[in-house]
C-alpha cells in the first residue's frame, strides 16, 4: 500500500476467518486469503484521519477483490461438481435389453465397470508420458491453428466399380420414369420397350425418359441417389448402387468422437480415404480444446474436394450435422453439400430382421468377424477424453484413438461389403 | 339481488358487521379513448370495427410508442386490453415487412394457448399470412422444422428458449428477422427466477446480434412500484412506461374482512370465507373465490356445497372448484359455465390470476392475503362486468402481513405497489448463463462483458480452471462434458439437488437448504395438499424418502445462525443509528425440530445435519447504547426487543420488495462480534445475494416506520403471530419482548419525526459509499 510504518484498521466486523476453497485456490490466492482471515492486525501509528479513511477504503477494496476471487473459485467448483454428475447414458443391469426411455444411450454394468477399471489402469501406466511420445503422428498447422495428425494404413478388399455396368442397370429400370409402374412396365416390355432410352420414342413417356437421362448425364451422384431414392426408398440397395459412379478414391469415410451428444467440442476426427489400393486412416486429434478449429479446417478441406462422397455410420443424424454445427460455432465456412451414403440406413434395411443389434460393433462382429479387445464403449469416450484434458495423462486417449480408427476401418469394410453383395444380389 | 344488496347485508348482519373493518369504494370511471398518430391499415381498422372496439388512450399511447421503435412496458390492469395494444402494431409491421418475425413469451401453456387462439383469429380476419404457432416442449419433432422456417409469429416460453439457443443455427432465418419480443405477465420474472430470465434474455439478444437483428421489446405486467427499473434489469434496454388506464369500470367496492377482529377469532378464515361465498351466491352474485392452496380450494368448495345443498341442489351444483390439476376438458367446461352464467361460485387457487379467459364476474373473495399487493389487485380485478358495480372481499389470516393490512387499510390503498427485484449481479446465477452462452458462441471478454453487463476478467479463468471453458483464438469455448443448458436450472441457483421419493416415485426436488428445513428426517411435509412423513434422508446420494401419512401434528425446525461480515459495501446513519449493507457469510445449523399439535409443542427431537454455509448480502443496524439503557432500566428484555425487531422487519419486507418470508433470514444479537454491539441483521437466503436486502436497505426508513406501526397497533398483550412471532423462527420465538421492540423501533420513528418537525432534510447524515462491484 505504499505507506511506511505500521497501521491499524479496525474493521467494523468480526467473526471467524473465512474458509478457503482448498480445491482450486492457487498458492498465491491462498496466501492472500489467509491474510484477510487474520483481519489485518497491525499496530496503530499516528496518521491523520484522512489517511486512515483512505486506508480503510483501500483495504475494503482489497478485501472486496479477495472475496470476489474466493467467490469465483467457489463458483468454478460448484459448476464443475454439478456437470460432473451429468451423464448422457444409463448404466443398465446386464441383460436388461428392454432398457429405459433412452434407446441407444445405455451401457451394461459389466461393460461400464470394465471400462472404468481400464481407465484407472491406463492412467497409471501412461503416467508422465506425452501425447507425442505415445502416439506416432505429427503436428499440422493451418488457418485454424495446430492439431495432431495420426496416420495408419490398412489393407481392405475394395470392390471393382464398373460405371458402365451401373449405367446399364439404371437404363434397364424403366420404372424410374415418371408414370411407369409395375403393370405399365409389363405392358411396355411386351411392346418392346426394355430400356429407358427406348422410351424416347414413346409419345407418352418421352419427356419422363428425357428427365431421367438428363439427370444421369449431369453425373451428380447425389441427384441420382435422390431420383432412385424417391422411386424406391432412401435406403434401397439401388441407392447404394449409385456408389458405382465413383472411384474408390472419392469416398471419405468419416467418424467423429465428441465430448457429448451436442453443443460440445468434437475431440477426434476420423477420416478414411482409399489411396493406391489401401485405406489410409487419418485421425485429427485435439491435444487441447483450442486445437478444435484446426482439426475442423482440415476436415472441411478434405470434404470440399472434387468428386467427393462421404460415407458414415449414422452420420446423417449425427456426424455431419454435428460437424456443420461446430463449423458454424466458430464462424467457419461450410463445405458444399456432397453425396452421403449412410451405412446404418442401408444396414437397417438389409439386416434388421437378421441381427438383433445394428450397432457398428455388432455388425462388424457378425458380418466381418471382427472382435475388439479392450474397447471403450462409445458413450464413455467423453469421460475418457475429459480425464485426459483434466490430468494431462494421455493414457485414456489410447483406447479412444483405437476405437475411432477401428470405427473408420469397419465402416469402410461394411460399405464395400454391402456394395459387393448388392451387385451380386440385384 | 345486487352488489349493493350484499353490501347492505355485510353492514347490517351482526356477525359480519364486526368483521368488516374497512370498505374502500372507488368511483366509476368512464372510458378514455385515445388518438393514433397514424391511422390503421384498412384490414386492422375493420377488425376493430367488426368487434365494436374503440381504442383506449393507453392502447393508443402504447401503439404510438411501439410504432416509433421504442421499447414499451404496459402496466394497466387486467382486462384493460393490453393484448390488443401490442398485437396491433406487431401485425401492422408484419403486414408491411414480409421478412419480419415476432416472438411471444408466456409463463404457462394455458396462456400461450389463449394467445395463439387470439392471434389466429386476428390473422384470419385481417388476411395476414403470419402462420402463428406454438413452439415448446410439446411441439412434435416432425413439426419443428416447418415452424422454425415458416412461422412469422412464434409463441413460446422461457424454458424452451433456454434450450433452443444452442441450436441457433437451425433458427437463423427466425432470429435474423426478429423484430419484436413480447413478454406477457412479465412481473412473474422476479427474484431468483427473474434473475435467471434476465440473463437468458441477454443470451437471446446476443444471438440476435450475431444474426444481425436487434428486436424491440414489449412488456406487459401488473402494476409495480419500479416498472422502468424492472424492465431495464430484465432486458438491459431502455423503456417507456404506459400506465394511465383508459378502460372504464363501474363502482368498485373493496371490503377488508377480518375473522380475527378480536385478536383470537371464532372460526378459521376458510370457514368464514365459505360463509361469505355462500352469501354472495345466494344473493345471485356470480362469485370467484381465491384460496391459498389446492387443498383449501377443495375444502371451501366442499363445505360450501354441503351448506348450499340444504337450500337447493341446483345451488350446490353451481359451486365448483377450479385448479391446474383438472383435465383440460373439465377446465373448459367450468370456463364455459362461468361465461354463460350457470356456474355461480368458482373456488380456485391462484391459477386463475393468470389471465385465463373466464371473463369478469360480480364478486371476488380472496381468502388470505396472496403475499403481494400486486396479486391482490390482480385477483380483485376479476370482479366487475363492464360498467357494473363490483365487490371484492379480502379475508385475512392470522399472520402479521394480513393483520397489518386489516389494521392499517390505508397502507394498502395508498401505498405504491411493491418493487419487483431482479439481481443481475449475482455471480452464481450469471456464471451459469455464461457457460450456456459459451456453448452457443465462443465468448469474447470485452463484447460479451457488455452483453451481460459484467466484468468477466475474473470469472472466466475460474470457470476455465474448472475445465468448463477453454480460451482459444476464437474466444472462450465451452468444454464441459455435460450440456450447459441442462446444468443450468432457470428457477434456482446452482447447488445440490435432493430428490424426494415416495415409494420410488419422484414427488419433487429441492435445494439442500430447503431439504434441511422442510424435509429433514422425521419432518411432516406437505406436497400438493397431501401430507407426508420423511422416513429417510440420505445425504450421500441426495435422496429423501417419504411415506403418505395422516397425522394431526406438524413439525418446525430449530435453527442456529452464525454470521460474519465479509465486506461493508455501504453505510449510512439514519437518525443516529448506524445502518450498513454488505457481504456476509452465514452459517445455518439445523439442530433439531419441534413436533406441534396446533400451538402446543408435543416433543422436540434432535437432528444431526451438517451446517450450511453460504455467502450472501445483508443489511444491518446497530442499536445505540442509550436505547439499550432505557429498555433495561424499564425492566424489559433487550434481547427480546432485538429479536422482535428482526421478526417485524422480516414480516414486513414483502411490502416493499416482492419476496416471501423464506427468501430472507435474520439474526439479532445483543452483543455481536468483537465490538460487542447490539446488532440486527437481515440477509438474503440465497447464495450470492439476490438484491432483496439491497433494496430494503434503500427503503429502511419506511420499513422501520411500517414495522413500528405493526407492533404498536397490534392488540395483543405480549406479542403474537400477527406481530412479532415468526412461524419460521429457529429459536422457537424466544426471547421476544413486545414492549422492547416497540421502543427500539419507536425510537427511530420518533427521531425521524423530530428531524422532520425541526425542518431538517430527511436525508441520512453521513453516507459513506464504497461502490459495489469494483474489482481490481
Amino acid at each position: 500500500m505504499g505507506l511506511g510504518g505500521h497501521f491499524c484498521v479496525f474493521p467494523p466486523y468480526a467473526g471467524s476467518s473465512t474458509p478457503m476453497d482448498s480445491a482450486s485456490s492457487s498458492w498465491k490466492r491462498g496466501r492472500l486469503a489467509s491474510m484477510v482471515g487474520m483481519h489485518a492486525r497491525y499496530e496503530f501509528a499516528s496518521l491523520s484521519s484522512c489517511t486512515v479513511g483512505c486506508l480503510s477504503f483501500l483495504l475494503q477494496r482489497f478485501m472486496l477483490t479477495m472475496s470476489a476471487l474466493q467467490v469465483h473459485s467457489r463458483i468454478g467448483n460448484l459448476w464443475r461438481q454439478r456437470i460432473d454428475t451429468m451423464r448422457e447414458y444409463e448404466v443398465l443391469r446386464d441383460g436388461n435389453v428392454f432398457g429405459t426411455g433412452f434407446s441407444n444411450s445405455f451401457v451394461f454394468s459389466t461393460e461400464y465397470e470394465q471400462a472404468r477399471r481400464m481407465l484407472g489402469e491406463l492412467v497409471t501406466r501412461y503416467q508422465d508420458l506425452t501425447v507425442e511420445t505415445v502416439f506416432e503422428g505429427k503436428e499440422i498447422t493451418n488457418d485454424g491453428g495446430t492439431c495432431y495428425l495420426l496416420e495408419s494404413r490398412h489393407n481392405i478388399p475394395v470392390p471393382h466399380f464398373d460405371r458402365d455396368q451401373f449405367r446399364n442397370e439404371v437404363f434397364k429400370d424403366i420404372t424410374l420414369v415418371h408414370g411407369v409402374g409395375l403393370a405399365t412396365r409389363k405392358r411396355l416390355n411386351d411392346r418392346g420397350f426394355h430400356r429407358i432410352p427406348d422410351l424416347l420414342e414413346h409419345p407418352k413417356f418421352r419427356s419422363g425418359a428425357h428427365q431421367v437421362l438428363d439427370c444421369l448425364r449431369r453425373d451428380n451422384s447425389a441427384e441420382i441417389m435422390d431420383l432412385i431414392g424417391c422411386r424406391y426408398s432412401k435406403s434401397h440397395p439401388a441407392v447404394l448402387g449409385v456408389a458405382a459412379m465413383h472411384e474408390p478414391e472419392d469416398f471419405v469415410f468419416f467418424d467423429i468422437e465428441t465430448l457429448g451428444l451436442f453443443s460440445r467440442p468434437i475431440t477426434l476426427f476420423g477420416i478414411g480415404i482409399i489411396e493406391r489400393g489401401d485405406l489410409i486412416v487419418r485421425q485429427y486429434l485435439l491435444r487441447d480444446i483450442a486445437e478444435e478449429q484446426a482439426a475442423l479446417a482440415a476436415t472441411s478441406e478434405i470434404l470440399s474436394g472434387r468428386h467427393r462422397a462421404v460415407v458414415t455410420f449414422n452420420g446423417k443424424s449425427f456426424d455431419l450435422p454435428y460437424l456443420l454445427d461446430r463449423l458454424a460455432y466458430y464462424g467457419m465456412a461450410i463445405p458444399p453439400q456432397i453425396p452421403h451414403f449412410d451405412v446404418l440406413h442401408f444396414s437397417r434395411r438389409r439386416w434388421k430382421d437378421r441381427f438383433p443389434s445394428l450397432r457398428l460393433t455388432a455388425l462388424e462382429r457378425e458380418v466381418l468377424g471382427i472382435h475388439r479387445k479392450d474397447d471403450v464403449p462409445g458413450q464413455m469416450v467423453p469421460e475418457f477424453f475429459e480425464t485426459y484434458l483434466r490430468t494431462g495423462n494421455c493414457g485414456p486417449l489410447v483406447p479412444v484413438v483405437d476405437h475411432n480408427r477401428q470405427d473408420v476401418v469397419s465402416l469402410a469394410r461394411l460399405f464395400f461389403h454391402q456394395i459387393r453383395e448388392s451387385y451380386d444380389g440385384c | 339481488m345486487t352488489v349493493a344488496d350484499v353490501l347492505r347485508i355485510l353492514e347490517s348482519n351482526p356477525v359480519y358487521q364486526k368483521r368488516v373493518l374497512h370498505l374502500e369504494t372507488t368511483l366509476p370511471e368512464f372510458s378514455e379513448y385515445g388518438m393514433l398518430d397514424e391511422p390503421l391499415s384498412p384490414a386492422l381498422q375493420s377488425y376493430l370495427d367488426q368487434k365494436g372496439i374503440r381504442l383506449y388512450c393507453h392502447q393508443c399511447e402504447a401503439i404510438n410508442h411501439i410504432r416509433a421503435g421504442k421499447n414499451a412496458i404496459i402496466t394497466t390492469p387486467t382486462a384493460s386490453g393490453k393484448t390488443l395494444a401490442f398485437n396491433i402494431p406487431l401485425f401492422e409491421h408484419l403486414e408491411n415487412d414480409l421478412g419480419a418475425r415476432a416472438l411471444y413469451l408466456y409463463p404457462t401453456k394455458a396462456l400461450a394457448n389463449d394467445q395463439l387462439a387470439t392471434l389466429l383469429r386476428m390473422e384470419t380476419y385481417c388476411g395476414l399470412d403470419a402462420k402463428p404457432a406454438i413452439y415448446d416442449g410439446d411441439t412434435p419433432q416432425s413439426k419443428r422444422a416447418t415452424i422454425r422456417e415458416n412461422a412469422r409469429i412464434i409463441v413460446s416460453n422461457p424454458h424452451e428458449i433456454h434450450h433452443i439457443l444452442s441450436w441457433h443455427t437451425k433458427w437463423r432465418l427466425f432470429f435474423s428477422g426478429l423484430r419484436y419480443i413480447v413478454i406477457d405477465e412479465a412481473h412473474r420474472y422476479r427474484g431468483v427466477f427473474g434473475s435467471n430470465i434476465a440473463f437468458l434474455i441477454r443470451r437471446l439478444l446476443r444471438i440476435c446480434r450475431y444474426y444481425g437483428s436487434s428486436p424491440q421489446f414489449v412488456l406487459s405486467t401488473a402494476t409495480l412500484a419500479n416498472p422502468l427499473e424492472f424492465a431495464e434489469n430484465l432486458t438491459g434496454q431502455h423503456f417507456v412506461l404506459v400506465d394511465k388506464d383508459g378502460s372504464p369500470h363501474g363502482t368498485k367496492n373493496f371490503v377488508f374482512y377480518n375473522p380475527f377482529f378480536n385478536g383470537v377469532g371464532e372460526r378459521s378464515a376458510h370457514q368464514e370465507t365459505k360463509d361469505l361465498l355462500l352469501s354472495c351466491v345466494q344473493n345471485n352474485l356470480q362469485t370467484l373465490c381465491f384460496a391459498g392452496s389446492r387443498k383449501m380450494a377443495e375444502l371451501i368448495t366442499v363445505w360450501a356445497r354441503e351448506d348450499a345443498r340444504r337450500i337447493s341442489v341446483q345451488l350446490a351444483e353451481s359451486i365448483t372448484a377450479y385448479r391446474a390439476g383438472f383435465l383440460p376438458e373439465e377446465r373448459r367446461m367450468i370456463e364455459r359455465g362461468a361465461k354463460d352464467g350457470t356456474m355461480r361460485g368458482i373456488v380456485s387457487t391462484n391459477a386463475l390470476e393468470l389471465g385465463i379467459d373466464i371473463g369478469a364476474l360480480d364478486a371476488v373473495i380472496i381468502s388470505g392475503y396472496p403475499g403481494t399487493m400486486m396479486s391482490t389487485h390482480q385477483q380483485a380485478g376479476r370482479a366487475g362486468r363492464s360498467g357494473n358495480e363490483s365487490l371484492a372481499i379480502l379475508v385475512a389470516q392470522a399472520n402479521p402481513l394480513d393483520q397489518y393490512f386489516m389494521n392499517h387499510p390505508r397502507e394498502f390503498f395508498l401505498r405504491p405497489h411493491e418493487h419487483a427485484i431482479i439481481d443481475i449481479k449475482n455471480p452464481y446465477i450469471f456464471s451459469g448463463h455464461l457457460l450456456c452462452a459459451a456453448a452457443e458462441l465462443p465468448l469474447n471478454e470485452i463484447t460479451d462483458g457488455k452483453s451481460f453487463s459484467q466484468t468477466l476478467s475474473d470469472i472466466l479463468p475460474e470457470l476455465a480452471s474448472g475445465d468448463l471453458l477453454k480460451k482459444t483464438s476464437r474466444g472462450w469455448v465451452y468444454s464441459g462434458r455435460g450440456r450447459a443448458a441442462d446444468a443450468v436450472r432457470l428457477d434456482g441457483i446452482p447447488g445440490e439437488t435432493f430428490r424426494i421419493l415416495c415409494q420410488g416415485k419422484l414427488l419433487e426436488t429441492m435445494s439442500r437448504e430447503q431439504a434441511y428445513r422442510e424435509a429433514h428426517n422425521g419432518a411432516i411435509m406437505l406436497h400438493q395438499g397431501t401430507t407426508y412423513l420423511v422416513t429417510e434422508m440420505d445425504l450421500e446420494i441426495h435422496t429423501i424418502r417419504v411415506v403418505e401419512t395422516d397425522v394431526d401434528y406438524y413439525t418446525q425446525p430449530l435453527k442456529e445462525v452464525d454470521l460474519s461480515v465479509i465486506n461493508v459495501l455501504e453505510t449510512k446513519v439514519i437518525q443516529g443509528l448506524e445502518c450498513a449493507f454488505g457481504d456476509v457469510e452465514v452459517t445455518e445449523h439445523y439442530t433439531g425440530f419441534k413436533i406441534k399439535r396446533g400451538d402446543t409443542i408435543i416433543a422436540v427431537e434432535p437432528l444431526s445435519l451438517p451446517p450450511l454455509t453460504f455467502r450472501t448480502e445483508a443489511f444491518w443496524f446497530i442499536v445505540t447504547a442509550d436505547i439499550e439503557t432505557t429498555i433495561c432500566e424499564a425492566g424489559l428484555d433487550f434481547a427480546g426487543g432485538l429479536h422482535g425487531t428482526e421478526h417485524a422487519l422480516i414480516a414486513l419486507m414483502p411490502l416493499y420488495v416482492v419476496c416471501d418470508r423464506w427468501d430472507i433470514g435474520g439474526l439479532s444479537s445483543p452483543s455481536f462480534g468483537d465490538a460487542g454491539k447490539p446488532t440486527v441483521f437481515v440477509y438474503d437466503a440465497f447464495e450470492g445475494g439476490i438484491g432483496l436486502a439491497e433494496k430494503a436497505y434503500e427503503l429502511l426508513p419506511a420499513l422501520f416506520a411500517s414495522a413500528h406501526e405493526l407492533v404498536r397497533d397490534c392488540r395483543c398483550e405480549d406479542g403474537c403471530p400477527t406481530c412479532i412471532y415468526s412461524p419460521k423462527c429457529g429459536n422457537d420465538n424466544q426471547p421476544l419482548d413486545k414492549e422492547a421492540t416497540i421502543r427500539i423501533l419507536g425510537r427511530q420513528i420518533k427521531m425521524q419525526e423530530e428531524e422532520r418537525s425541526a425542518g431538517c432534510a430527511s436525508e441520512p447524515e453521513n453516507t459513506c459509499r464504497v461502490p459495489a462491484g469494483m474489482v481490481n
